[in-house]
Formats: structure tokens, C-alpha cells, sequence
């Protein structure tokens, strides 16, 4: 899952971002309304955290104009918790809402909420005919018995599981797994795949030549 | 009245517009009446004294007694005779010692038994067919009844005797009577009953009193409308103050199109609930602000201290997230530090300590302080600092000149520099502060010395900066009775100047 944090405070965005990628996440970050409206117009982001106070362009005019083209799960950070304010963030577009100083724990949970809801699953459980793929505490399980993977296993797991019966282009693997700093052989989506199927079995992720993976529904 | 309505003017006033009325009325009433009687028994006394003044000339011309040798009884010849043969009255001896005929007195015989035939001409005065007509007595001057007429009541007291001769009016049973005694003593009287004058004069009272009653009814219908109709925007201007007193601040008072005492009222209380909305969309600002200011750091105490308890670390890990955790509270306590601060200053002379103190000495000392700040980002300060004797907190004034210097360490440009100035100005000291920085674009200019107010918001997680350190250099200038002002352009360089007014001998509120 890739997510964008657009936070001007320094500290709070080192951290931020550190604590997102240590969730899975590929995180890139953006410290001013301008930067971070382009990046989110640019990349098809799992969700965006910004905040309302920015310079140059500050969160209400970032989200107001991003919903003209795309409806990428948005989730404001605002140190207001005034109503007016939660009110016109909702109604700008908004899908959620947090009222700094926030929790940490809360606030992944809204971010996997976000992601889930975005594709259409409600629970926080996926279950794949005997596999079950538990998004809150990053586990795989068959039958009952635990199964292991790799941060970046587990993360290609699970967008495919999210958008299954949808055909997932290589590209878009990247785009949703490394963040802008990332830069990985290309062949490394197929290494990842190839050790997922020996793990979880070979029919669980089919191959669409020249398209890209599907986990079917 | 006044404890029977204590609570509302409108109706103590109507109270007294009624308790006026009443008076008016009641006194206008009186004086009608009495006017009306006046007049009526006036023209009743003159007819009196037309008819008196007829018989009297009559019996004069005709006295009982000729001349003292000549006939004595010209008159008494042929006629209906004495009406009244009664005998001499019970008046006793009459005639006093200013009688005319004392000494001289004529004997009594003619006095008493004469009889006195009034001429057809009075005769007609006294029309005896009208029942509230006039009638006429006349009595000897021993109080025989001589002569009246026809249509006298029979119960007329003879006057009691006068030595005068003038017309007297009496009043008895109903009727008016006037009177006067002839020379010899008789007594002329002409009367008529009042009985009908006095039923006009009542009817008219009644009359008045209904008037003077419609009269009131209306008055006070009247004045009611009025008084609700006068006091109906004062309620109006009581009830929106009700409910803005309630808290709806931008409630207004809906001000009319006159320009009357209550309209300039309602515009004054408008103006002062404005300034008051004003004060307190400032204050609610100013409290958002400040949470938003305090909320941030804690997000990121909250955030890192979380995110690194999340799984064990290493011991380089644990030290930079000490680090950054200390660097946000310290950040934390500037900020409270400066909030408590404008707090203290906002409720007033905060324990400032008024003595003399040089402007310059102050200014160096801060210079001194800052230098190896002003070295490190490579700028030039130049220091032209003339004795500035000021009055005042030499520390807080000290704060003034370090937010100051800072602001033009950090915002300038490299390789710029900083000029310090001081030394008298008009009837005080004045210090300056210029700078060769970035400037201040003119649109920020009236808005730099509000709370959080930042000219670049990218800023607001600078370092040490708190966003209200021009906010509390103006209010520690303000609190000195000082001002502050600000010249800058974009590019070029801005300037404080701090006014202060100067020490005087043994003043302690500079």
C-alpha cells in the first residue's frame, strides 16, 4: 500500500513516516500543499494523510482540488477539532477525520479502514477459500495454521487479495509497494510472487501473461 | 406608586399621567363650576338690585309721614287698606345711635299703619303668575310687614336691622334675597327662588363631571398608547440585549430610520456589542490558535514516543528519539512560557518594576548577548547607541530589544547586516532596529504583531520561533506607555522603532 503524508512539520513528518513504513506501507512524503497536490494528482495513492495547515496551498484547497480529478481516500489531520471544521473537511471531500494529538495505534487503524473501505471490504479479515489474511495484524493463515511472509510478500498478498478478481498490472505493483525512493530491480515483483506460491500454494496467484497477477474471486 | 409598580417605568408613568390628569381635570372643574355660579347669581343679584333700586325709589317718593306741618298721609285715601294690621313688631325699641332720627324720632303711628300701593310699572317687575318669579317685602322699621307681593312666601324672616342703607344679598331656603333699610328704617327686600338656578348649576356640575370623566378615559388611553408606543423600541432594544447578553453575539438591535434619542441608543449599544463580538472572535482565535500551537508538538511527542515503543530498537535508535522528544518539549515550553507570559501582561501591569534605566546600556548588553548568533549566520551589526534614559523593567525592556535583534538575525540575508540605534527623540527615547533582510511584503504589514500571526506558514516549525514573540515585544512597549512600529520592503529590509517616553525625576509609571 503506498501513502502519501503531507505534513509541514518537520519532526512530525519524520516520524510519521517512519512509523507508516514500518506498518508496510511505501510512504512519500510532501511539506507544502503545492508539492503535495502534485504528487497525489501524479500516483494513484492507497490513501493520503494531510494535514490543514500548509503553506502555499493549505489542506482544504489541496483536497478541494484534487477531487475534481480523483477520489483518493483522504484522511485530514487538522489541529482544530472545532465541528465547523470536521463539518467542512466532510463535506469537502474528506473520508475521515483525525483531531491532533492523535494516537498513533488510532490512527493506523482509520489509515487500514480507509484502504479497505476504498475497494469495498468492510472487515478487517479477508478470507480467500481456506486462506485467511488478517489486515489489522499483518498475519496469513491456512486452516487454522500460521504461514510466514516477508513484509513485501505479505504487502503483494494483500493488494491483490483487496482488489481480487481484478487483474494487477506489474506497474501497478510497483506503484502501490515502493515509495518514490525506492528503486528495486524490476524483476522483483516476480521473486516476491515466486516465493508467495511456494509458501501459500501455485493456484493461489494466477499469471495473465503480459498483464500482470489475479487472484481469482 | 411607587412600591405598587416598582418594576416598570411605564407604569409609574401612566400612574402619574393619570394622577396629573385628575388634578388637571379637577381643577378646571372647580373652576368652571364657580365661574358658571358666579356669573349666574350676579346676573340673579342685578336683576335684584334693579327691581330693589325700583321699589325703593317708589317708597322714598313716598315717605309715611309729610312734611312736619303739612298731610301727613297724601296716600292713604282710597285703597285696599293695611294688608298687615299686625301690631308692633317684637323688634322693640328700633333705631341705634347712628339712627338719623334719633332725637328727632316721629311717633310711630304714620311708620306703622301706612300702606304702600306700588305703581303698575314696578308692579310688572314682579310678574306674581311665574312661579320662580320675583317678589318684593317691605317692612316697617319696627318689623311690620307693610306691603309685598302676591307671590312672597309666607315665611320670609324680616333681616335683622342694619343702621346702613346699603343692598345686602342673603341667601335663605332657596332663595335669593337682597335687602336694604330706607333712611327711616324700613326694610326694602326683593327676592326670587333659586331652586331652578340651583338645578341648572347642578346639572351643569354633572356635566362636568362626566366631561371631566370622558376627558380622563381618553387621557389615559391615550397616554397608555403613547407610553407603550415611546417604550416599545426600548423593549425591543432590552430584549435583543437579553438575548446577546445570552451569548448570540452578533445579534444586533434593529435601529429605526429616525434619528431619535433611542435610535443614537440602540446605535451605541450596537457599536459597543460589535466591539465586544469583535474582542471575543479575537479571544476564540486566540485560544484556537494557541491549542493548534500546543496540539502539534504534543502530536509528535505522542507520535515518535509511540512509534519507537512500537518494537525494541537500538540504543542509537532510543538517543535520537530522546532527542527529538526533548527538542519538541522544550519547543513546548517556549510556547507556554510566551502564552503564560501575553496572559500576565493582557491582565495588566504584571509585577513591572519602574525604575530609570538606560535605553542604551540595555540595547548593548543584548547586542553582547546575541553576537556569536549574529557571527555564526556571518552578518555585520553596527551599534550607534546615545544615552536613552528611559523608565521602565530593564529586563522586560531587554526582552524587547533580543525579539527584536533576533527577528533581524534570522530573517535577514547572508553576508547582510543589522544596524542598532537609540538616543532622544522628540519628548522621549527611541531605539531602532533595522535589518537588510527579506522584508515584509505590505499586505502582512498591519498583521505582524498579531498572536500566531506568520508571515510564512511553512515557518510555524522553525525553531524557537513561537509566533508571538512581536505580540508580547508590543505589549511589553504598550505596557510602558510606549509604541511600536514597523517600516519594511520586500527585498530590501525592515525596521522596528520602539518609542518610549522619557524618565521624568520621581515618576514611577513611566
Amino acid at each position: 500500500m503506498r501513502i502519501l503524508l503531507v505534513e509541514d512539520e518537520p519532526r512530525l513528518q519524520r516520524s510519521l513516516a517512519r512509523a507508516l513504513r514500518e506498518e508496510g506501507y511505501a510512504v512519500d512524503t510532501a511539506d507544502a500543499g503545492d508539492d503535495g497536490l502534485y504528487k497525489a494528482e501524479t500516483y494513484d495513492y492507497d490513501a493520503i494523510l494531510l494535514d490543514v495547515m500548509l503553506p502555499r496551498l493549505d489542506g482544504w484547497q489541496v483536497l478541494e482540488r484534487l477531487r475534481r480529478k480523483k477520489q483518493t481516500p483522504v484522511l485530514m489531520l487538522t489541529a482544530r477539532d472545532a465541528t465547523r471544521d470536521r463539518v467542512r473537511g466532510l463535506d469537502t471531500g474528506a473520508d475521515d477525520y483525525l483531531v491532533k494529538p492523535f494516537d498513533l495505534t488510532e490512527l493506523l487503524a482509520r489509515l487500514r479502514a480507509l484502504i479497505r473501505r476504498a475497494v469495498g471490504q468492510a472487515s478487517s479479515r479477508i478470507e480467500i477459500r481456506d486462506l485467511q489474511i488478517d489486515t489489522r495484524a499483518r498475519s496469513v493463515s491456512r486452516a487454522g495454521q500460521s504461514i510466514s511472509l516477508t513484509a513485501r510478500e505479505y504487502a503483494i498478498l494483500e493488494y491483490l487479495a483487496l482488489h481480487r478478481g481484478e487483474v494487477v498490472t506489474r506497474t501497478a505493483l510497483y506503484e502501490h509497494l515502493l515509495d518514490e525512493n525506492d528503486d528495486t530491480l524490476s524483476n522483483l515483483v516476480d521473486v516476491h510472487v515466486f516465493s508467495i506460491r511456494k509458501k501459500l500454494g501455485a493456484d493461489l496467484i494466477t499469471t495473465r501473461r503480459g498483464q500482470g497477477y489475479c487472484i481469482e474471486a | 406608586m411607587a412600591h405598587l409598580f416598582p418594576k416598570s417605568i411605564q407604569w409609574r408613568l401612566q400612574a402619574w399621567q393619570g394622577f396629573l390628569l385628575v388634578c388637571v381635570l379637577t381643577g378646571f372643574g372647580f373652576t368652571a363650576y364657580h365661574l358658571q355660579r358666579l356669573n349666574h347669581f350676579r346676573q340673579i343679584d342685578d336683576e335684584l338690585d334693579r327691581r330693589l333700586a325700583a321699589l325703593n325709589s317708589e317708597i322714598v317718593a313716598r315717605p309715611p309721614f309729610g312734611p312736619p306741618h303739612g298731610s301727613a298721609r297724601p296716600d292713604l285715601g282710597p285703597g285696599p287698606g293695611p294688608l298687615h294690621d299686625g301690631p308692633g313688631g317684637p323688634g322693640g325699641p328700633r333705631g341705634g345711635p347712628g339712627d338719623p332720627f334719633d332725637g328727632r324720632r316721629p311717633p310711630d303711628g304714620p311708620f306703622e299703619n301706612r300702606t304702600f300701593q306700588v305703581s303698575p310699572a314696578t308692579q310688572r317687575l314682579f310678574d306674581p303668575s311665574d312661579a320662580n318669579g320675583f317678589y318684593y317685602l317691605l317692612w316697617s322699621r319696627s318689623g311690620t310687614l307693610i306691603a309685598g307681593s302676591t307671590n312672597a312666601p309666607a315665611n320670609v324672616v324680616p333681616p335683622a336691622p342694619r343702621t346702613d342703607t346699603l343692598t345686602h344679598i342673603r341667601v335663605r331656603q332657596s332663595r335669593r334675597e337682597a335687602y336694604h333699610f330706607t333712611e327711616i328704617g324700613e326694610c326694602i327686600l326683593a327676592g326670587r327662588s333659586i331652586r331652578a338656578d340651583l338645578d341648572i348649576l347642578n346639572r351643569f356640575a354633572g356635566f362636568l363631571v362626566v366631561a371631566g370623566g370622558t376627558v380622563l378615559t381618553l387621557g389615559l388611553g391615550g397616554g397608555a398608547w403613547l407610553i407603550r408606543h415611546a417604550f416599545r423600541p426600548l423593549n425591543a432594544i432590552g430584549t435583543a440585549a437579553h438575548r446577546i447578553a445570552a451569548g448570540n453575539l452578533s445579534e444586533r438591535i434593529p435601529v429605526g430610520q429616525t434619528d431619535d434619542e433611542l435610535a443614537r441608543l440602540a446605535g451605541v449599544l450596537n457599536a459597543t456589542f460589535a466591539r465586544l463580538e469583535a474582542a471575543f472572535a479575537l479571544q476564540r482565535q486566540f485560544v484556537a490558535d494557541a491549542s493548534h500551537e500546543m496540539r502539534t508538538p504534543m502530536t509528535v511527542l505522542i507520535t515518535e514516543a509511540q512509534a519507537t515503543l512500537a518494537r525494541t530498537r537500538t540504543a542509537e535508535e532510543y538517543r535520537e528519539t530522546l532527542k527529538s522528544c526533548l527538542d519538541t518539549a522544550q519547543q513546548l515550553r517556549r510556547l507556554t512560557e510566551s502564552l503564560l507570559q501575553l496572559a500576565q501582561l493582557d491582565a495588566g501591569q504584571e509585577s513591572f518594576q519602574h525604575q530609570p534605566c538606560d535605553l542604551a546600556d540595555i540595547a548593548r548588553a543584548c547586542v553582547e548577548r546575541l553576537r556569536p548568533l549574529v557571527a555564526e549566520r556571518g552578518l555585520r551589526i553596527e551599534c550607534d547607541l546615545l544615552p536613552s534614559p528611559a523608565c521602565g523593567d530593564a529586563g522586560r525592556l531587554g526582552q524587547v530589544v533580543t525579539n527584536l535583534l533576533s527577528n533581524a538575525v534570522v530573517y535577514n540575508r547572508d553576508r547582510g547586516s543589522i544596524r542598532v540605534r537609540c538616543g532622544p527623540h522628540a519628548d522621549g527615547v527611541c531605539l531602532s532596529v533595522a535589518d537588510t533582510g527579506i522584508g515584509i511584503a505590505p499586505e502582512h504589514l498591519p498583521r505582524i504583531f498579531d498572536r500566531f500571526y506568520r508571515v510564512d506558514p511553512s515557518r510555524s516549525g522553525a525553531p524557537g520561533r513561537t509566533g508571538l514573540g512581536l505580540a508580547i515585544t508590543k505589549a511589553i512597549v504598550e505596557a510602558h506607555g510606549g509604541t511600536i512600529t514597523v517600516t519594511s520592503e520586500s527585498g530590501v529590509g525592515t525596521e522596528f522603532i520602539v518609542r518610549l517616553p522619557a524618565a521624568t525625576p520621581g515618576d514611577q509609571h513611566a
